[in-house]
């Protein structure tokens, strides 16, 4: 056979593989498509039967284990979820720098552990829409939500070295000025804003709650100041486990179930 | 660019703090941050520089990280106590599941090459160097079997090779972790019985100072120690294990120690108590253990925020706002007359 001839019947030959390459690529993309337009199927999704969640269950009202009792907010949204999708939830403890591992691993389906929102962990995970959200808060004593501007010359309550202290340094770095009232505990810097000697109070989100939860008569108003949303962390794939967690967690909301839960160990 | 020679000014030669430089990715960020320790007042910096990252092929070096911290702690003045650690993927030798801890025994003598190498290159600029981090925990022994004898083997492989590369070296045996683990624990071993277990292995031999982990957690400083108990003061029982095994002339290193002040975890306390326990704990140091050489705190800064409890433990927000244990710290160390009163009293109802 002459050169050429080879050649071209080479050149054929890769053509078509090249083709039947891209058929398959097509036929992967139009398959994955297609089965994201199905509903999701929580037996691809939790293929044990059971929904194993990882739980670093050190951070209370969030999660804490006592003595082999696991008690606390994700605990009980995690089986509320678990309720929501029909399957049974079963828990392992980890500790803070074996979440993630564990997700990626697959040893848990998904992890519900007081978690921010990680933008730079998206590569390996996916987030549920926030459940909860544990920023700062400015409150002050009045029935309308406080206004940073008018709080400038006045007198802001907040724990001694916690992050409502670097948040002020940090508005007081951008030109705003401000009365600084450092206190030791988180609720005295409340009690400063309650007894009225303090214009407002710069505070963790869930030491406010509880704080307010304790204080039912007192009428305060907040806002937040910077946010910190916790939400649930899965593996990209299935894509059913998503879908099928935030189907879950907005019945929840929709039902009130979620707020209740929230009410009952923090605070609404 | 040109930066002078700079001297460390402090009163108390103790105070170290350990640094994470080996993940910063700016040059400048590494300046700053070891500018910032000198003006702490910390004459010294606990420093990571890992195998992997020097060593990628065998016998294939590249200093230039470690190079350019070097000369740059240097040139603040600075003592650098260097942790060495971290398997490059061709010393795993295709162990399935190896992690970047994972070093088998067949390649401790490529670990020795490696810290010889490195003694070696760094004479007259780093006198210490720490064999290994936590080898009591599974994790950080690569999820192998935890065994005292192996990081005995270790440590005997190790000793020779840096001492004839570099005789003024002294050698630091790896810092345990502080736990409780119960014996047959797949997590790790309890840190009193390792080291005893350690010394058994014949491992006295081959270090010249122990490395010491001793968190406070939930106790303030003074608090006694105990077995059963993790706190700042464990490092007694540590240091009662030397002398019981004859090593009373070797000083020890705190390279790690400290509070954490998350606002929900378990292990922290509240940011008043973090400040007030850390001076506290100096000051306990300084009075009671004359067998310390450093006392060094975790951290002083992470390159970003992990936005997790850890972000709690460090002197700097990783946008490098001093938080205010630094300037405690700082006026700890340089002898300056701190603020006596940080907050106001608690709030009483008019």
């Amino acid at each position: 056979m002459a050169a050429t001839a080879r050649k071209k019947l080479r050149r054929g030959k890769i053509k078509r593989l090249l083709a039947a390459a891209a058929l398959t690529l097509l036929a992967a993309g139009a398959f994955l498509a297609f089965q994201r337009l199905l509903p999701p199927q929580p037996a691809r999704a939790f293929p044990s039967g059971a929904i194993v969640i990882g739980v670093d269950a050190s951070f209370p009202p969030f999660a804490l284990d006592d003595g082999g009792n696991l008690s606390g907010l994700d605990i009980d949204l995690a089986r509320a979820i678990a309720s929501e999708i029909g399957l049974p939830a079963r828990f392992v403890t980890l500790s803070y720098f074996g979440l993630y591992d564990a997700l990626t691993t697959s040893k848990v389906d998904l992890l519900i552990s007081a978690l921010p929102i990680e933008p730079g962990r998206t590569d390996d995970v996916r987030y549920s829409q926030p459940y909860f959200d544990n920023g700062l808060v400015l409150a002050v004593n009045a029935p309308s939500a406080p206004d940073l501007q008018a709080l400038a010359g006045k007198a802001i309550a907040y724990e001694y070295a916690s992050s409502a202290d670097s948040q002020l340094r940090a508005w007081e770095s951008g030109g705003s000025h401000f009365q600084r009232r450092p206190y030791e505990l988180p609720r005295y810097a409340l009690d400063a804003l309650r007894y009225e000697q303090a214009g407002a109070a710069l505070i963790e989100a869930t030491a406010f709650f509880l704080y307010r939860k304790e204080h039912p008569a007192w009428a305060a108003a907040y806002t937040y100041a910077a946010r910190a949303p916790y939400a649930i962390a899965v593996r990209h794939e299935p894509w059913d486990t998503l879908r099928l967690l935030d189907a879950a967690l907005a019945a929840l909301k929709e039902s009130g179930e979620l707020a209740r839960i929230i009410d009952n160990w923090v605070g609404s | 660019m040109l930066i002078e020679q700079q001297t460390v000014e402090t009163v108390k030669p103790s105070v170290c703090v350990h640094s994470l430089l080996e993940n910063e990715v700016q040059e400048e960020k590494i300046l700053r941050s070891l500018a910032l320790t000198r003006e702490l007042g910390a004459s010294a910096i606990v420093q990571f520089f890992p195998w992997a990252y020097f060593e990628q092929s065998d016998d294939d070096f590249s200093w230039e990280r470690a190079d350019f911290i070097i000369k740059h702690a240097r040139l603040q003045g600075l003592h650098i106590i260097a942790r060495l650690g971290l398997v490059p993927e061709w010393a795993r030798r295709g162990i399935s599941g190896s992690t970047l801890n994972t070093l088998p025994s067949e390649s401790f003598a490529d670990f020795a090459e490696y810290a010889a190498a490195f003694a070696a290159r760094y004479a007259g600029e780093v006198e210490h160097i720490i064999i290994w981090n936590e080898p009591n925990l599974s994790f950080e022994w690569g999820y192998q079997p935890v065994d005292p004898a192996d990081y005995a083997n270790l440590l005997k492989a190790t000793y020779a090779r840096v001492k004839a590369a570099n005789a003024q070296m002294t050698i630091l045996a790896g810092a345990l972790a502080p736990t409780l683990e119960a014996a047959g624990s797949s997590a790790g071993w309890n840190d009193l019985a390792y080291l005893r277990a350690l010394y058994a292995a014949g491992a006295g031999a081959y270090f010249d100072a122990l490395a010491i982990h001793s968190y406070g957690f939930l106790d303030p400083p003074e608090a006694p120690p105990a077995a059963n108990r993790l706190n700042f003061r464990r490092a007694e029982l540590l240091r009662d294990i030397m002398l019981e095994y004859g090593d009373a002339a070797k000083p020890a290193f705190i390279t790690e120690s400290g509070w954490n002040d998350h606002p929900r975890w378990t292990g922290a306390v509240r940011p008043s108590q973090r400040s007030a326990y850390t001076i506290r704990a100096f000051q306990f140091a300084e009075a009671n253990w004359s067998w310390l050489e450093r006392l060094c705190i975790w951290a002083l800064r992470y390159p970003a925020n992990l936005n997790a409890y850890p972000d709690y433990s460090t002197l700097i927000s990783p946008d490098f706002q001093l938080k205010p244990i630094y300037y405690a710290l700082q006026a700890h160390a340089r002898g300056w007359e701190s603020e006596t009163r940080l907050w106001l009293p608690p709030p009483e109802k008019n």
